[in-house]
């Protein structure tokens, strides 16, 4: 994807538009850089912090003096840190990998299978997209008081290994562009559908899988709510969500150096990984907003 | 008249065509059932996750219960405290239809101004996108949580607009300045629909630009009626994806209510922050009201699933697909 | 289409069984005999206390395996109410609960969430009233159902600085709200530019949490509900008087100065922690509970202060030595695992007087037991007699307590907010209608 316009015959340009492109071209750089600075400005902001002392947090000055790199630690030590990363990292991880697992042989059927109901099922996955998981978590709470989960991850985890809407949504859309003659031919030379879909489909599919499974890691990491609603109140489960929204009150007091601190330890991981995945990310957007 | 052999290859004929019909009804339904096999997780999640709750959810809606004792039958007193007793309500309703008719209108708005901008610029494209779409990584209760600190009355932003002696509000203590608050977080955090935009501004040919020159047609018509027709399939993605998420609106109306103090009911200050998900927690999960919640839950799903067809309705008269019904 | 209803009807069915069995059994009172040998166990202890005071009580809880070498206690703080709660209905409650909020006793006994305490008391052939003041049982029963014991108790009354005090040549406390609106004017200073330095009292309701709508209540004599508990917000005149005496405060200084003041302060999370307003020195009078002067202590602030009871009405000097009593409770939760023993523990928290004297003492709160109030100690401690002084005061009382716990004192905070602010154009239909808002919740329960 890239903004290169097509090549056009050069014809030799009058001094005057040409000044008026160049105008043009430095307003609309003007803009963007711009709008850089305000994109960047909330970043400056939250590292300065987290570099000062909290007599200086608030205060008129703008810029840490010193700067308290110890700040970082004191939040190790403050809070069990590493539990809540190992917690996220549990809960992303077994999130992204049931919803693979799931939503594949979903998609498969969705797509690429002709059967009785397939329309009125897509509906029905549709629909539930439009779902926020507050109108199904009064029971389901309930459910999971009985069964005795309240308090771990299992609420958060386990139902994502029996499929999630968007995930289907965006592999049936890919499946829906891989050329049926290849299925065709593997169903001439005798292989199941279980073998088509393992060794035919799952190969082809691979930026596909790998953007949902970035877009499901990153969600569970980000995922406030239902870590608050079902882990909230044992700290052992909290994820880093949920631990460094309730980090104001195990200090009882505006401690905002070391707040900042922690939500930028808490940002790292998500923005390391975006920088190393970008064109997946980029390119698993566009999937869902073009294609779709 | 047919011989023996003719009668008996008309026969054999009959059978192998019946024999090729219940050949073909045994394999369409083995592909029903091989079909039904590779759905069956999210059957199986559909059924215990979402039928199952809701269901469950009607019977509690008309009862009193607090978990600890067995739920009570009130019938439809639950509803009736909501629409007539409950002042909460309707706030909350109000806040909630805030963010669907102006923060998500606002956003996309947004979203295609500075997808604009990038389709200007020729240097650099890959650095802009880049710093636009980083924001989005960043989670939304660590966003928050910054936003909380930097809008702070005491904070940065006032900092610097008292340097230009502009008025200094008191953002998310005054309840006239948290949705805006909530505005300045919600752009920040444009870039994933920036990204779909641009892909999309930049999909539009070429050939229908230049004509709309050839007729004299100034930037702005040509923005109306080439480039707004051409991307009305991604605006109209991003208003559903922005309507779910309006309905879902939590964590940062949770976040920063608690933020003074953890005491603070969801939704301070007055109220301001109160959306529907933040009333529903409130009842069902802090007060333990759960026939209640249930209640405010069952209403949510309604007013929901009107919403999303009066959208899907209207989209036919104002999108349009390239090539036809997609 | 009809495998579908029969699908559908199977789940409603499945839902209703799923609902069966959400009451247990009660529990019948099991005691053991304290003095016998017991098996090593551990017991939790969940409270909200944090940092110093958490420290202070857990080593006071400790001291309970003097008494129970085979008890350990494990106190875990920063629990509020609802993660208690939760615990409960999650089924998995801490051995004993400790409250900071009574008003949610009256929910705690009537939904069962805590345990009647009645037949452990009878067992144990505790008599209620020789053990603890007749003041404390109005927030710690309700219906009959004493579901929570009293573990120390608060007071409220006016801390003011005495340098501050000096410099604008002061000499008294103020006796009347009159007088302390008067007073905070004098005693509040400004930067150049116009903001507040330091503010003479800082009359913001739901900024600190001393500052509400019922301990500002107590300086009126006001009443929440009659004697059919019905609520008498707009009904009793002196709610509006409070209110408009309040606002007063507030315009005299500007709303949004005192907003912009608190926040550069630390905003209402610095009310705990060191940079506090009256203990920074940026607060002349205060009004606050007796734990302040442990705070003031163990903070190490600097300040020089003095302490007394809370001004009140001009019109009702009678009023004068009352003020907001009540604090911390403990109880059973429902659904212990041993009941037996976490009683024993209840019964040292609340009823041992060495532990309660102690942690009187490391706390500064005021002790809940007919004997530890004649603590030498604390009577002599000229900072905190005052204190002491209103809880004796017969006059002195909590709020009544209602099974919607504090969803009444929520929805009055809100209103005092918005009031305050400046939203609310007729005080006295706005009261009515908060009436009418807390008579409804009643009835839903």
């Amino acid at each position: 994807m890239s903004a290169t316009t097509a090549a056009r015959p050069r014809r030799p340009v009058p001094p005057q538009i040409r000044r008026r492109r160049l105008l043009l071209s430095v307003a609309n750089h003007s803009v963007a850089i711009a709008l850089s600075i305000a994109f960047l400005l909330p970043f400056v902001f939250i590292l300065a912090t987290s570099l000062m002392t909290n007599q200086q947090a608030l205060s008129p000055n703008i810029w840490p003096r010193p700067f308290v790199w110890s700040n970082y630690k004191t939040v190790f030590q403050s809070f069990p840190f590493v539990r809540y990363t190992l917690n996220t990292v549990t809960y992303a991880g077994l999130a992204t990998v049931g919803v693979v697992l799931s939503c594949v042989p979903v998609a498969y059927a969705l797509s690429r299978l002709q059967w009785r109901g397939r329309q009125a099922a897509f509906m029905l996955v549709l629909s539930t997209l439009m779902l926020p998981p507050q109108v199904t978590v009064v029971p389901l709470y309930l459910v999971f008081v009985r069964l005795h989960w309240i308090g771990s991850l299992k609420p958060l985890i386990i139902p994502l290994f029996f499929g999630d809407a968007f995930t289907i949504f965006l592999l049936r859309q890919f499946f829906l562009t891989i050329p049926q003659e290849l299925s065709d031919a593997a169903r001439v030379d005798g292989a199941s559908e279980l073998q088509i879909l393992l060794r035919v489909i799952v190969p082809l599919a691979k930026p596909a899988l790998a953007a949902v499974a970035l877009f499901q890691f990153l969600y569970s990491w980000n995922d406030f709510f239902s870590p608050l609603l079902y882990a909230g109140n044992n700290p052992d489960s909290w994820t880093l969500a949920v631990a460094l929204q309730q980090f104001t009150t195990l200090s009882r007091g505006v401690l905002w150096n070391l707040q900042m601190a922690a939500s930028l330890l808490f940002m790292a991981p998500v923005i390391v990984i975006f920088f190393f995945a970008q064109k997946v990310f980029v390119e698993g957007v566009t999937l869902t907003g073009v294609k779709g | 008249m047919a011989t023996v052999a003719e009668r008996q290859d008309a026969a054999s004929e009959r059978a192998r065509g019946a024999e090729r019909r219940r050949r073909r009804r045994r394999s369409a339904r083995r592909r029903q059932l091989v079909a039904l096999a590779f759905m069956s997780p999210w059957i199986i999640g559909f059924s215990v996750f979402y039928v199952y709750p809701m269901a469950s959810s009607l019977y509690f809606s008309f009862t009193k219960y607090d978990i600890l004792s067995q739920p009570k039958w009130v019938g439809l007193s639950n509803y009736r405290f909501m629409f007539t007793s409950d002042p909460l309500f309707w706030v909350a309703i109000r806040n909630t239809l805030w963010v669907i008719a102006i923060l998500v209108p606002l956003q996309v708005l947004f979203g295609i101004a500075t997808a604009t901008v990038l389709t200007r610029v020729r240097r650099g494209l890959p650095f802009y996108r880049t710093v636009f779409f980083l924001p989005t990584m960043v989670p939304l209760v660590a966003a928050a949580l910054g936003f909380i600190y930097i809008l702070n009355p005491a904070g940065p932003v006032n900092r610097i607009l008292g340097l230009l002696q502009l008025p200094e509000p008191l953002w998310f203590v005054d309840p006239r300045w948290t949705k805006p608050g909530l505005v300045l977080i919600g752009m920040w955090g444009i870039g994933q629909t920036m990204i779909i935009f641009l892909a999309s501004l930049l999909d539009v040919p070429r050939q229908l630009y230049e004509a709309a020159d050839i007729e004299g047609a100034r930037p702005w018509q040509q923005f109306r009626h080439v480039t707004l027709p051409m991307i009305s399939p991604v605006i109209f993605f991003s208003v559903i994806i922005g309507m779910i998420q309006g309905f879902q609106y939590f964590t940062q109306a949770y976040v920063i209510s608690k933020a003074g103090d953890q005491d603070h009911e969801v939704g301070f200050p007055q109220d301001s922050l109160l959306f529907y998900t933040s009333r529903l927690y409130q009842q069902g999960f802090e007060g333990f009201h759960m026939g209640y919640a249930a209640a405010l839950s069952w209403v949510m799903f309604v007013v929901i699933m009107v919403c999303t067809v009066i959208l899907i309705r209207s989209s036919r008269r104002w999108v349009h697909y390239q090539g036809g019904f997609r | 289409m009809r495998r579908r209803l029969i699908g559908l009807l199977a789940l409603a069915l499945l839902a209703a069984a799923c609902t069966a069995g959400g009451g247990g059994s009660d529990q019948p009172a099991a005691t053991i005999d304290p003095n016998a040998n017991h098996a090593p166990l551990t017991l939790t202890v969940w409270s909200d206390f944090s940092s110093r005071e958490l420290g202070v009580t857990t080593a006071g809880l400790k001291t309970v395996s003097q008494r129970y070498p085979w008890m350990t206690v494990r106190h875990i703080g920063s629990k509020d109410d609802q993660a208690i709660q939760r615990a409960i209905n999650g089924g998995t409650p801490p051995d004993v609960a400790i409250s900071f909020t009574p008003d949610n006793a009256a929910r705690f006994c009537a939904t069962g969430a805590w345990q009647d305490l009645t037949p452990y008391l009878t067992s144990s052939k505790i008599d209620k009233a020789k053990i603890w003041p007749a003041g404390v049982f109005s927030y710690t029963s309700f219906e009959n159902k004493q579901c929570a014991l009293p573990m120390l108790t608060d007071a409220y009354g006016l801390y003011y600085n005495t340098d501050l005090f000096a410099k604008h040549g002061i000499s008294a406390p103020p006796k009347t709200t009159a007088e302390l609106a008067d007073m905070a004017k004098k005693l509040t200073e400004y930067n150049p530019d116009g903001s507040i330095k330091v503010a003479g009292f800082l009359p913001l309701i739901g900024l600190y949490g001393s500052t509400t709508v019922n301990t500002f209540g107590h300086a009126y004599g006001a009443k929440w509900y009659d004697e059919s508990l019905k609520p008498t917000l707009g009904s009793d005149p002196n709610w509006a008087k409070m209110l408009t005496w309040q606002k007063a405060m507030v315009d005299a200084i500007g709303y949004d100065k005192l907003q912009k003041f608190a926040a550069r302060m630390g905003g209402a999370n610095s009310e705990f922690s060191a940079q506090n307003g009256f203990e920074t020195g940026k607060i002349a009078m205060m009004l606050d509970g007796e734990w302040r002067n442990a705070f003031i202590e163990g903070d190490k602030s600097k300040v020089s202060y003095g302490t007394a009871p809370f001004p009140v009405d001009a019109d009702q000097p009678g009023l004068y030595g009352t003020g907001q009593v009540g604090g911390t409770i403990a109880g059973i939760p429902k659904g212990v695992k041993h009941p037996a023993e976490s009683w024993l523990l209840l019964q040292f928290m609340t009823t041992d007087n060495t532990y309660l004297t102690n942690l009187a003492h490391g706390l500064k709160n005021v002790p809940s037991t007919v004997e530890a109030l004649k603590d030498q100690q604390l009577q002599a401690d000229p900072h905190f007699k005052p204190f002491l002084d209103v809880f004796a005061n017969e006059q002195s009382t909590f709020k009544p307590i209602t099974p919607i716990g504090i969803t009444d004192f929520d929805l009055f905070q809100s209103f005092a907010q918005k009031w305050q602010a400046g939203k609310v154009p007729d005080l006295q239909a706005g009261l009515n209608q908060l009436d009418q808002q807390i008579s409804k919740q009643l009835q839903l329960g």
